[in-house]
């Protein structure tokens, strides 16, 4: 969440270009009316100079224009390719849900046939059957979660708000994934901000979201790291909920694809990969917007800023 | 705004004869299940604003429950029930759409507070 500073204005001067240009108007008529050479030199000088200095100066602000311009666009791809993803993939789930019921069903079904219908064959077989057929259930099990995940990403969860007391919502959390980290010799630390005024906000997504980060923390941190969870209240307006680890870190190169669906580094199985893109999802309909820091070896920072109330704007 | 109708399911019968008692006593509609399938036929024949689940249940437990209850009715604002040692469950609560959740033994004025913020959602909501 870049915060930018009251700087710009400061150093712009929108006369001196204006002055330049007098200037040298002034030079050139001085030197035609007395015809001195000394003077055309001088005012020519001072003249150009402040064309100069000006000129300078804007190239400045355009490259600064450039760079704001590209963070944006690169805001709105990622945010119309997540959009794009989240159709996309619910469009899959939805197709995909049916058939797998049915094998399920079948899968169930045939379970028990084999059990009614070889009653008096060998009981290795049988047993092998069974256990087979219940893995087939297992794994259509895992499939719908998957789906069930797909399409909790792309639901278009229509948000309702309600006062909330921030660092109670991340209390809340932190204890209960605190009981998990006691056990592994991680610590939570926390930098409350007292004071900090309610929002209005979406409660059950937001506790999803503070989940999905302290979980993604607790899985990155080693025995003895420390997870700092922080809020802030924002001095452009709204509010900021930081979790830092002191985990592995992540590389430079999956940064830009972090939030994306199915992206994941966990070992196969272990994620979903939907976890953070459904965090984003979320904190995007809430008006909010969700980022990260991260150098590998010493730790990742998730930060979300949140509106006071939904729709209204803070630092851009 | 009328009383939630609170539905209590937790195996422990003593517990829950308790709580919905305690639930009762501060003036809300409360009624209580002693199984996830119990809790799925009270919910077809009667109308609930909110569910309080204990996670762990023999047979259906409370995820089952969770899941089977935001198919069906997904309007129904669930609050789970979270002993030690099922943080998982907890989390996994949470993320199939649960409401919050409330670490057992249960403080009877944080879940009170919690089923007043579910109850306004769902009136929020206009459902």
């Amino acid at each position: 969440m870049g915060r930018k500073g009251g700087k710009e204005g400061s150093r712009r001067l929108p006369w001196l270009p204006w002055v330049g240009v007098g200037l040298v108007a002034l030079g050139s008529l001085g030197a035609l009316l007395t015809g001195s050479q000394l003077w055309l030199v001088v005012i020519l000088v001072l003249g150009a100079a402040c064309c100069g200095v000006a000129t300078g100066q804007l190239l400045a602000e355009l490259g600064k224009a450039r760079r704001e311009r590209a963070l944006l666009d690169a805001r709105v791809v990622q945010s119309h390719k997540l959009a794009a993803l989240g159709e996309l993939s619910a469009g899959i789930a939805h197709e995909i849900n049916n058939p797998l019921a049915i094998i399920g069903r079948e899968a169930e079904l045939m379970e028990h046939l084999v059990g009614s219908a070889l009653a008096g064959a060998q009981d290795g077989p049988r047993a092998e059957l069974q256990e087979s057929l219940r893995e087939v259930s297992r794994q259509v099990e895992r499939c719908k979660e998957i789906t069930r995940n797909l399409l909790s990403f792309a639901r278009k969860m229509e948000p309702v708000f309600q006062k909330v007391d921030l660092n109670r919502l991340v209390e809340d959390m932190v204890r209960l994934v605190e009981r998990e980290t006691q056990g592994k010799g991680i610590q939570i630390l926390r930098e409350y901000h007292q004071g900090l005024e309610p929002i209005r906000t979406d409660p059950p997504g937001l506790r999803q979201v503070v989940l999905n980060l302290l979980n993604n923390a607790r899985q990155a941190t080693e025995q003895g790291g420390t997870i700092t969870v922080r809020t802030k209240a924002v001095l452009g307006g709204g509010v900021e909920m930081e979790v830092q680890d002191t985990g592995c870190g992540i590389p430079r190169e999956h940064l830009a694809r972090i939030f994306d669906p199915f992206f994941t580094t966990k070992a196969h199985g272990k994620g979903t990969g939907l976890g953070l893109s459904i965090c984003h999802g979320i904190v995007s309909r809430l008006g909010g917007r969700i980022g990260v820091r991260s150098q590998v070896g010493k730790g990742s920072c998730f930060t979300v800023w949140l509106p006071v109330e939904p729709g209204s704007g803070g630092n851009a | 705004m009328a009383p939630p109708r609170v539905l209590v399911v937790d195996d422990e019968e003593d517990f829950l004869e308790t709580l919905v008692n305690r639930l009762r006593r501060r003036g809300l509609e409360a009624q209580g299940a002693l199984s996830g399938p119990r809790a799925l036929e009270l919910l077809e024949n009667g109308v609930f604003d909110v569910a309080v689940l204990d996670v762990r249940m023999p047979g259906m437990d409370g995820i089952e429950l969770l899941k089977e209850i935001k198919d069906r009715w997904p309007f129904l604002e669930v609050i789970m029930l979270t002993g030690h040692g099922s943080v998982e469950s907890g989390i996994q609560g949470m993320r199939l759409g649960a409401f919050d959740y409330v670490m057992k033994p249960a403080d009877l004025e944080n879940l009170l507070e919690k089923i007043q913020q579910a109850h306004e959602r769902k009136s929020l909501r206009g459902d």
